[in-house]
């Protein structure tokens, strides 16, 4: 058991024309040899910071003012530019999270992994050529002898991803560091990368730091836990016990805040309330105290020492774990918020009627202009980003659209906006199409419905103040109002506090911002909501109160809610039913609960299992889902799903599906459903 | 709105400058060529109040004199106070810098956004016409108008404004493609808001700061063209005081006397360091891909 990093007492300042923020105070932990230890904590924490800091790839405005980081006996923080260049190549690698950007897009993999190799002398470039492609094949690329020759662009994000990890593990490094390795992938590839990782760990006993934000990632991956909150450490041990017995009260907050421990419909979860503290200002006592539920007055004066739980390495920083004071022990007090109403007799089926029926909604893109397109040929120059979708909303009622990056769920709420032009279908609404209005016509129709968008800071247009924006939809539709009470009303209906409305969008949190996206979309008591992302960019403790937000709304308002969403636990949460979308197809729809219980189509199944558990106990050991989404430029023949099921048969691969209906209503685009 | 503005106001002590506002003041650069912007315009808009002269009273007698307590800059060869004179020429050179550049302003941005948000063959139309335009070289263009319709100070001006629109309009359109498709305009055209507002509330005070930095940096220029056409005699008309004429009369007895072309020159030296320090680290501040350190 030796350590192979051993941080000490680190603080790291940087300098801002505010004043210097302090990113990193008092950090102390170790890593083992051959485990693979994971840096968990919210936006804002300092957990990447830690990691530019070793590696002495800090920005200039940092001064980091003491520590010791010792790595094989040697101190990383003093070592000069050469030393930490050679380490950097040698013996610590990286992982980035977007391999979008991360690697170089005018090199061939070939080049690039050579360069990496460029310290190794002794071998020819022949060898070094091999090494590389043994390195992709390892890495699960198919055909590497050739891929191998092709640029970064040529490779989809899932093998992109793949090929960082190679280039990574191709010098052998003693230490690999993975910063959120799978944020910018799929559910399903990011089974596969945390299985290659898991792999290739076994294999050649690298230590391993990731460094994430998904608690199922870390659950799923890592040996060892450290915690980070407004930079600093406050729990630190084994994964195990972290998780089944979390000690300080921000832990077991973040555990409770994740949809996916829950596998029922809740409708509320837990939530942290309150922000990140402002780093500007050193706390006198512990960093948690102004969100912690079980604060004393002792709290916030004093600062917590680290406090052993178990015999093991597990360590606390709270004061409510001091032996010596016998204070009451820290306790699970993040239950759920009571609901005032209860679920079932909210918004009841009394009056339900269709909302909006989607029948067979066909959206193209072209793929070059009509003059190339007559020139090189082709008859029909698109793609089919949505296929004959069809759906339908009651009143009050939540549909969850669930699928893959560029299954066209997003597409497909947009044309129902009327924001994207259909091809054919329609979308009925009150008995109008939507799709056949122009946008004249549209434009009384848009106060009944609005959309939440994907990016919550940057679907605010950036110079116009919180005020503004919330009572733009009045000015648009041209109803005089009391805009100033207006504005207050919305403030309270999102729980947004009053002076934030002179604030411009850079100034809000994610979850702040998001609220305002809310406030803009109830403005006008609309009947229904599409909601893209609802939760995307915001921290698992955020996320909880967007969720519960809208649902109490829905609660009052009677709004349905179309969620676009690739997050399934949050989905589960949230959707009276569920439709499944694949190349732009649908391939299950029907009730959210009988759908997680029982998926009738191979994918729903394969989705509904990579949902990575934060619990270190349900490790998966196989892989639900193999390969990756097809291009929609090239769809299979047959039923489009067939290259990646594991139920494949014969006649999948010539005939395509027809939609079938189950016994419990729903429907399903396969052969053979698993139910029936 | 108001009570944030209120709030730093009353709390003076210890205000928070903005961010911007902090790094500008740390340009030493910056600061220079505000103080000397602010110089210039203060001159020439009060320039009744400091001037010691007036400016077409001609003293005969005292002609060409060197500077002494009476004429800070001397007399020129009609005995007019060269201070004086350079001081109302400073209203004429201002003057058409800030009508020339805000209405080039104004059309520019307004044809840009059209441009780029509009429909994609009113975009190329409008691309054809500010290429079409740019192909011209200003002076040559402004050298044949003149020669054609006789020199004023309001044709200087039109040839101004007509060639440096397509700049800003250039400048405009790119900025105005590039957030086209962004969340918040998409956001705004779910709430059905018509092309009107989302062009005047959303896109233009995202795309105006760029191209404010290219209208400081655009004044010089415009100061230089107005200078040098009356240089040549082809803009403002004696007895006016221009800078252009100043140097027109001066260099004409250069040998003999200095004074007058040292201080035609000296403003349009100060003004183009002035406007081009302004605008630079202005652009230093607002532009952070060019901002080093980071």
């Amino acid at each position: 058991m030796t350590k192979l990093l051993d941080v000490k007492n680190l603080n790291v300042d940087f300098r801002t024309p505010l004043g210097r923020v302090h990113a990193l105070r008092d950090i102390n932990f170790s890593i083992t040899k051959g485990k693979i230890v994971g840096i968990v904590g919210e936006s804002g924490s300092g957990k990447s910071t830690i990691i530019w800091t070793i590696t002495q790839l800090l920005a200039k405005n940092a001064i980091v003012k003491s520590g010791v980081a010792n790595f094989n006996g040697m101190d990383l923080l003093k070592a000069d530019n050469d030393t930490i260049r050679g380490i950097r190549g040698e013996k610590i690698s990286m992982v980035f999270q977007d391999p979008m950007t991360s690697q170089s897009p005018v090199l061939t993999y070939a080049q690039q992994m050579n360069d990496i190799m460029y310290r190794k002398n002794e071998l020819s470039s022949q060898e070094k050529r091999e090494k590389a492609i043994a390195m992709m094949r390892r890495v699960g690329i198919p055909d590497p002898e050739s891929r191998i020759d092709q640029y970064p662009h040529q490779f989809s994000g899932g093998m992109r991803q793949r090929a960082g990890i190679a280039m990574s593990m191709l010098v052998e490094p003693s230490l690999l560091i993975a910063d959120e390795p799978t944020t910018a992938l799929d559910v399903t590839m990011e089974a596969q990368i945390i299985h290659l990782i898991r792999e290739l760990q076994k294999e050649t006993d690298t230590t391993i730091m990731v460094v994430s934000h998904n608690l199922g990632l870390i659950a799923e991956l890592c040996d060892e836990v450290i915690i980070m909150y407004a930079g600093e450490i406050l729990e630190t041990g084994k994964i195990e016990e972290i998780y089944s017995n979390p000690s300080h009260p921000y832990t077991q907050a973040l555990l409770a805040c994740d949809p996916a421990r829950e596998s029922k419909k809740t409708r509320t979860l837990s939530v942290i309330p309150g922000d990140i503290p402002d780093s500007h200002i050193k706390p006198k006592g512990c960093v948690f105290a102004s969100r912690c539920e079980l604060a004393v007055q002792h709290c916030r004066t004093e600062k917590p020492e680290n406090y052993r739980i178990s015999r093991s390495n597990h360590l606390a920083k709270c004061h409510l774990l001091d032996p010596k004071k016998p204070l009451p022990k820290p306790q699970s007090n993040f239950k759920k918020i009571p609901k005032t109403k209860i679920s079932s007799e909210r918004f009841s089926h009394k009056d339900k009627e269709k909302l909006l029926k989607v029948n067979n909604i066909r959206v193209q893109f072209p793929i070059m202009t009509k003059l190339k397109a007559k020139l090189k040929g082709i008859n029909d120059p698109y793609v089919d980003a949505v296929f004959n979708a069809s759906l339908s909303l009651e009143r009050g009622e939540t549909l969850g659209l669930v699928g893959e990056s560029g299954s066209g769920k997003t597409t497909l709420g947009r044309a129902i906006l009327g924001l994207v032009r259909t091809k054919s279908g329609s979308a009925e609404y009150n008995g109008r199409d939507l799709c056949q209005l122009n946008s004249r016509e549209f434009k009384p129709l848009r106060r009944n419905m609005a959309m939440m968008f994907q990016d919550p800071v940057g679907s605010l247009s950036p110079r116009q103040t919180v005020r503004s924006l919330m009572v733009e939809p009045f000015k648009i539709h041209g109803i005089e109002k009391n805009y100033d009470e207006e504005a207050k009303r919305l403030c309270e209906t999102v729980r947004l506090p009053e002076n934030f409305l002179s604030r411009y969008p850079h100034e809000l949190s994610g979850g702040q911002a998001r609220r305002v996206g809310v406030a803009r979309a109830l403005a006008l008591n609309p009947e229904f909501i599409i909601a893209d992302e609802p939760t995307a960019g915001l921290d698992v403790s955020v996320q909880g109160e967007i969720l519960n937000l809208m649902n109490d709304l829905q609660d009052e308002h009677g709004i349905a809610y179309l969620v676009i969403s690739h997050n399934l636990p949050v989905v589960r949460h949230i959707s009276d039913k569920l439709a499944i979308m694949y190349l732009g197809r649908l391939i299950e729809t029907g009730d959210s609960a009988n759908i997680f219980e029982k998926p009738a189509h191979p994918y729903t199944e394969a989705l509904v299992n990579g949902i990575p558990q934060p619990d270190p106990k349900k490790r998966r050991k196989l892989l639900s889902i193999e390969g990756e989404i097809p291009s929609l430029t090239s769809r299979p023949l047959g039923c489009e799903f067939h290259p990646r099921c594991k139920y494949v048969q014969k006649k999948c691969k010539f005939d395509p599906p027809s939609i079938k209906t189950l016994s419990d209503g729903r429907e399903v685009l396969c052969h053979f459903p698993l139910q029936t | 709105m108001k009570a944030y503005k209120k709030k730093i106001i009353l709390s003076l002590p210890d205000v928070i400058l903005p961010e911007k506002l902090v790094l500008f003041l740390r340009n030493p650069m910056g600061v220079l060529g505000f103080t000397l912007v602010l110089l210039i315009v203060i001159s020439a808009v009060f320039a009744p109040l400091f001037a010691t002269h007036n400016p077409f009273t001609m003293d005969i007698a005292n002609r060409l004199a060197g500077p002494s307590f009476d004429n800070f800059l001397g007399t020129d060869q009609l005995g007019r106070d060269t201070y004086t004179r350079v001081l109302y020429g400073g209203r004429v050179a201002l003057q058409v810098a800030a009508i020339g550049v805000s209405v080039s302003l104004i059309v520019g941005l307004t044809l840009g956004m059209i441009a780029g948000y509009g429909p994609l063959w009113l975009d190329n139309m409008l691309l054809l016409l500010f290429d079409a335009i740019r192909s011209f070289p200003t002076i040559v263009l402004a050298l044949a108008a003149v020669a054609l319709l006789g020199p004023s100070l309001s044709l200087v001006m039109t040839i101004v404004i007509i060639t440096s629109i397509p700049g800003y309009a250039r400048l405009a359109r790119t900025s105005t493609l590039s957030i086209k498709n962004t969340e918040f305009i998409l956001a705004e055209q779910s709430l059905g808001a018509s092309m009107k507002r989302v062009l005047a509330i959303h896109i233009m005070p995202n795309v105006i700061g760029p191209l404010l930095i290219l209208a400081a940096m655009d004044v010089p220029v415009v100061v230089t063209i107005e200078a040098g056409l009356s240089f040549l005699g082809l803009g403002v008309q004696p007895p006016t005081a221009s800078w252009g004429t100043i140097l027109n009369e001066g260099y004409l007895i250069i040998r003999t006397t200095p004074w007058i072309v040292i201080a035609g020159g000296i403003p349009l030296i100060l003004t183009t360091l002035g406007f081009t320090f302004l605008g630079e680290s202005l652009r230093d501040v607002f532009d952070p891909r060019l901002r080093k350190g980071k």
